[in-house]
């Protein structure tokens, strides 16, 4: 073997030590290059228990300010009523007040209606504190002191639980039953929150940048769907599932489900994959929805199924149209 | 009379490596070379191209199709069509038919063959410098894509590993499968490149489309059962790839690997050894 040729030996062979060498630590460690980009998730997620099912979070204030929101509101003006009466109520203009918003789903066995537990609302954003406790008194609820953090606890009517909230930090409320709200507040001085949970965590730093994701456990999603049994049969084992989302002048997003093994997301994409070429059969005679089922993306690797989506804005205008054409016919039958 | 160890012929195992370690420098350092440095470089400058545009583009810059895509996708992506579908088989096809075409059509076969060494070895020893010069070659490039394209758009490295682990474990056992099938048709027959190259470029995908059990004569139909990707939807051939996808499990895939390798070289070292070779004037 020439020198030459040995060189090239060794440095073939070094380039491929050091890389399975860093991608053995980084896997060893659960170490994610986005880690370098963005935090695990917002900063709220310290108040969620660690057994919620379900987080879901929205960047109120992008979605608000966005190019599509705009285009939507002028297309379809809507009666404000309910927007003013909300802030009449409690203070908050969602368009400005509202930063961003995470809610997550807890089991603690107080589930009512459709929802697989109870939900905890953590806000972020500029709130009148005076005004909203003011207005809860207003409605019957009650002001309590627990570790230091001012309680207003609501009236609970017609069987259903109450509703408390609690400014958990300057600019943070958080919104859900006594019991959570408790917790929230036992949470800020340390303890189990969902951020020691390495499962949902992460879902959760897997999510690209999006202006909105939800992320949880399948089950919690199926429970209280009452999903005909034929179907859920039908649906290859998922465990974990998450989306996101991008707004902006028009839509993207990424669908992504988590299944038990890998036999079972090879079951799941030749179902989805069979959906999509149906579609596309269907379509091909409607290029609006040809392109926009183009822009579908079926992708994943071992067990994890992705199915991302884009419907750009001349997509997004042509479906407006479309609305305000059928509202235009719609509206002499009236 | 014991013979003297001058005149002892060396055993098959150090006749291969000693054909190994002269054909290794002999294939790297070859015009060939010039060839599998732009199919191993075209993959990283890609990568390089997509993250530059990631890194100082617009936000969701890298798109397919319209729609915004992972560097984790553009990756599988990328093994899908640029590795296993091109690079890999026409590697195999290129350096396999020549092992020992290139030798007959140099005249210098006669200066192997006259050596004390068994016949068989010389195509061992030259089909395993053909196994290093590639693997040592893609699989670094495999790996450089790799952490070029992963992080993009938020992607994890960890939980891409163990897919990294496949894809090099897969390209490496196409490169023996492809190699060896077609060093046999290299040492068989008499024009090697033209019949792998129709194999390859004709056979293969166009089997492959169909439902029934062609496809199980394909070398392409077991590597696909090993990639941990997804297959992409880039044309309407995928289409129908994925509506007739019949992908054998991997355990299956892998022994029908190692038995397409092993019987293809067995048979190669057969024919090297049993064939008379007869050099044009």
């Amino acid at each position: 073997m020439t020198t030459k040729t040995r060189y090239f030996v060794v440095g073939s062979m070094l380039t491929l030590a050091i890389g399975l060498g860093v991608g053995l630590v980084a896997y060893s460690v659960g170490f994610s290059t986005s880690a370098f980009t963005r935090e695990g998730g917002p900063a709220e997620l310290q108040f969620v228990p660690a057994n919620a099912s379900l987080i879901a979070y929205a960047d109120v204030h992008d979605v608000m300010a966005s190019n599509l929101r705009q285009k939507v509101r002028s297309a379809f003006p809507l009666k404000e009523d309910g927007q003013h009466e909300f802030q009449n109520q409690t203070g908050i203009n969602i368009e400005t007040d509202i930063d961003h918003v995470l809610v997550a789903i807890v089991p603690t066995g107080e589930e009512t209606g459709r929802m697989p537990g109870s939900p905890i609302v953590l806000a972020r954003g500029q709130f009148d504190q005076v005004k909203i406790e003011a207005l809860m008194r207003e409605h019957g609820a009650q002001v309590e002191d627990y570790k230091g953090a001012r309680l207003v606890v609501g009236d609970a009517t017609d069987g259903k639980p109450s509703l408390s909230l609690a400014f958990l930090e300057p600019g943070l409320v958080a919104v859900g039953s006594h019991a959570l709200i408790c917790g929230a507040v036992d949470l800020k001085s340390g303890g189990s929150s969902i951020a020691a949970n390495d499962e949902m965590m992460g879902l959760i730093r897997d999510l690209e940048s999006g202006h909105a994701w939800a992320a949880g456990r399948f089950d919690a999603l199926t429970s209280r769907a009452n999903l005909p049994d034929g179907v859920v049969q039908q649906i290859p084992g998922i465990t974990l599932f998450s989306a996101s989302a991008n707004i902006d002048s028009g839509i993207r997003g990424t669908f992504r489900a988590e299944s038990r093994d890998e036999a079972s997301a090879t079951s799941l994409r030749d179902v989805v994959r069979g959906f999509l070429a149906l579609a596309r059969m269907q379509t091909s005679a409607r290029p609006e929805l040809a392109s926009m089922l183009e822009s579908l993306q079926l992708g994943g690797t071992g067990k994890t199924v992705a199915l991302s989506f884009d419907l750009p804005p001349a997509m997004l205008d042509a479906l407006v149209s479309l609305g305000q054409h059928r509202q235009g016919t719609l509206a002499p039958q009236q | 009379m014991a013979a003297s160890p001058a005149n002892r012929r060396p055993s098959f195992v150090s006749s291969v490596l000693r054909i190994f370690d002269l054909s290794l420098s002999e294939m790297l350092w070859s015009r060939r070379s010039v060839f599998l440095a732009l199919l191993v470089g075209g993959p990283i400058l890609l990568a390089v191209v997509s993250r530059v545009v990631w890194m100082f583009g617009p936000n969701e810059s890298l798109r397919i199709n319209g729609g915004a895509v992972s560097g984790a996708s553009i990756f599988g992506l990328m093994i899908w069509l640029l590795y296993v579908r091109f690079i890999v088989p026409i590697l195999g096809v290129f350096y396999g038919t020549s092992l020992i075409a290139d030798e007959v059509e140099d005249r210098t076969i006669t200066y192997l063959f006259t050596r004390p060494i068994q016949r068989g070895a010389v195509l061992v020893g030259k089909y395993l410098a053909y196994l290093a010069c590639t693997v040592l070659l893609i699989l670094p490039s495999v790996m450089v894509v790799f952490f070029l394209m992963v992080p993009v758009g938020g992607g994890s490295i960890a939980q891409m590993f163990p897919s990294l682990l496949a894809d090099l474990g897969m390209l490496a056992a196409g490169l023996a499968a492809y190699g060896a099938v077609f060093a046999w048709v290299g040492a068989r027959v008499k024009r090697p490149l033209v019949a792998g190259l129709v194999f390859v470029l004709g056979w293969e995908p166009a089997v492959l489309l169909f439902p029934g059990y062609l496809k199980r004569a394909t070398v392409a139909y077991y590597l696909q059962g090993l990639v941990p990707h997804a297959m992409p939807q880039d044309s309407t051939m995928s289409l129908l790839l994925q509506t007739f996808a019949d992908m054998p499990g991997i355990l299956p895939s892998l022994v029908a690997l190692v038995v397409l390798t092993a019987g293809a070289l067995w048979f190669a070292a057969r024919t090297v050894a049993s064939r008379e070779y007869v050099l044009e004037q």
